[in-house]
């Protein structure tokens, strides 16, 4: 890692605006606004700002869900114009097939791509493995709680190889307790696998515990408001220890207090 | 191991102890049905004109079947009479599923993934629906005449519609999440109709087959009636000409016991393994 002196940069946004047409009053909605960021390869960059901010929006725009006509996105070097494989997505919620077991969801992608059975099982189980699933990999979503089927979304994203991880809040649905083993899950998975990862979220203590950056974003039309860099060993990145390393709280108070700025500007 | 084993064998003979009774309590209005119907013919009641004994019934067949071969059978001998209108009866049936269904189906998920074309589907729809399929039947036999075409084609209008409809409601409440999640891992158009709105439509497809063959049955019968030459409904409708009223019972009563087993072993087990296997509907536990 360390001599790894020239950083890629895998997702590069620039001048990205993007207004809703609203049907109703006639009048746009104007969603997003000149952002800018870039995310090099192997970070893990969150993204929190106030709620209706245009956080969802950018990752629709990024994942090729939603075109975009002001601006640009590349990842990779290449222009988004729909949606691909290069860039997986985690969102909130309902978003594993119900009618696909666990081990079939997993594999979903690497079936679409055409890989043989046999090489695909072996792959799907190690993911499996890696989230911790082992045994369940013929149950069905209804048979799993919701940090399961979390975790199975994580594994059909990853088990597919995109070049960057998009995720929309993914453990915004599921209990606290849940969602700190989810979360210390996540970190270490990101150590294994060295994803290039864009986090949505809009809790403070999740985008400081798991990102290396975090971009603020100012209330809606969302603007890149500021970047906080978090220089918490990926290895010490265990609730345990965090609360108690001034470069956790450093960094958590510091985006707390940017977010704040939004909200109560918001109030009055 | 052997205690998980132990445990699912127990579930599965609760299970299957459970449904015996649940059997056994919807027999209870048949029996006593037939009870009273036995009953009838002894203290004679009702004369034999009206009703006759079950005994007259069962013997109908033999009646219709007189001179009829096991081979003859499969081969619609004309000596097989009832068994032919039964035939003829269910080939239409499946004649007006193996086309209507995948019509429905087809023309429904079209429709549900295209908001212009559901829009240009939706009234004629709504307008197909309203009349009932018995109501088509004098207008087919001035086109078609009285026959095959007629029956199938009043068949036809009911299973279509329904198969329609419903897939095309499926497939619009299938959940936007999970065809956004396919075209991120890199699924094309026919990824997203095959693995997301077909199945995220079938607990819909379903009803709407079932309603489909369930209402399509009931017109195929008034349509043979007065439209057609061969199947259950002109059975029935001839018999009561000729005043054989023990061959218009044998006839109603199969098209009750045909419409029972269909729905109990095809569509009822279908809806089993796959919807609830999923947990898309749900179940009292
Ligand atoms: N399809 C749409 N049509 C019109 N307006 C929309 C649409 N989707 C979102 N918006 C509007 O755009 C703005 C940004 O929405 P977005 O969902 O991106 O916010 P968000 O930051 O993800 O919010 P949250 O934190 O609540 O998830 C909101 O004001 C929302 O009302
Ligand atoms: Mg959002």
């Amino acid at each position: 890692m360390e001599g790894n002196a020239v950083m890629r940069e895998k997702l590069i946004v620039e001048g990205l605006s993007h207004h809703y047409p609203d049907e109703y009053t006639g009048m746009d909605i104007h969603a997003l606004d000149n952002v800018n960021l870039k995310v090099t390869e192997g970070e893990f960059a969150a993204v929190v700002g106030p709620s209706g901010c245009g956080k969802t929006t950018l990752l629709n725009i990024l994942a090729g869900l939603l075109p975009h006509k002001v601006g640009s996105v590349r990842v990779d070097g290449h222009e988004v114009k729909g949606p691909g494989p290069d860039r997986g997505v985690v969102f909130q919620e309902h978003a594993i097939l119900p009618w696909r077991t666990v081990e079939r969801n997993i594999g979903h992608g690497l079936e679409i791509q055409g890989l043989p059975a046999p090489e695909r099982k072996r792959r799907v189980q190690e993911f499996v493995d890696l989230v911790g699933l082992t045994g369940f990999e013929n149950r069905y979503p209804h048979e799993l709680s919701g940090g399961m089927k979390q975790r199975v979304a994580l594994a059909r994203t990853l088990c597919a190889n995109p070049v960057v991880m998009l995720m929309d809040e993914p453990f915004a649905a599921v209990d606290a307790q849940t969602r700190i083993t989810l979360q210390e899950e996540l970190n270490r998975i990101a150590i294994a696998t060295r994803k290039t990862i864009l986090f949505i979220t809009h809790n403070v203590d999740e985008a400081a515990f798991l990102g290396d950056r975090c971009f603020i974003f100012t209330r809606r039309p969302g603007k890149l408001k500021a970047t906080v860099k978090i220089n918490l060993p990926r290895e010490s990145r265990v609730w345990k220890n965090a609360v108690a390393d001034p470069a956790f709280t450093g960094a958590r108070d510091e985006i707390l207090s940017l977010v704040r700025e939004e909200v109560r500007d918001d109030d009055g | 191991m052997s205690a998980a084993a132990t445990t699912f064998m127990a579930g599965r003979m609760g299970l299957d102890r459970k449904r015996m009774r649940g059997i056994g309590l919807g027999a209870i209005p048949f029996l006593v049905l037939l009870g009273a119907w036995e009953l009838n013919t002894f203290m004679g009641w009702l004369k034999p004109v009206y009703i006759p004994p079950l005994r007259a019934v069962v013997d109908a067949v033999f009646t219709l079947q007189e001179g009829c071969s096991a081979l003859g059978i499969l081969g619609m001998h004309e000596s097989c009479l009832f068994t032919n209108h039964i035939l003829s009866s269910l080939g239409r049936v499946g004649l007006g599923l193996v086309v209507g269904v995948p019509l429905g189906i087809g023309l429904g998920v079209l429709a549900g993934m295209s908001r212009r074309l559901s829009n240009a589907m939706e009234p004629v729809g709504v307008f197909a629906n309203a009349i009932s399929g018995i109501a088509w039947v004098p207008l087919a036999i001035v086109w078609f005449g009285v026959g095959w075409f007629t029956t199938l084609f009043i068949l036809l209008n009911t299973v279509f519609w329904l198969v329609f409809f419903n897939t095309l409601l499926g497939v619009r409440s299938v959940p936007r999440t999970y065809e956004h999640s396919v075209l991120t891992l890199g699924g094309n158009r026919w990824h997203i109709i095959s693995q997301v709105y077909i199945p995220g439509a079938l607990p819909s497809i379903v009803t709407g087959v079932r309603m489909g063959i369930g209402f399509g049955w009931r017109a195929l019968i008034a349509a043979e009636m007065i439209g057609g030459n061969t199947g259950l409904g002109f059975m029935i409708f001839v018999s009561a000409n000729e005043y054989k009223v023990e061959e218009v019972f044998l006839g109603v009563l199969l098209i009750g016991i045909i419409w029972m087993v269909t729905d109990r072993i095809i569509l009822v087990p279908l809806e089993k393994w796959t919807i609830e296997r999923w947990g898309l509907v749900w179940r009292p536990s």
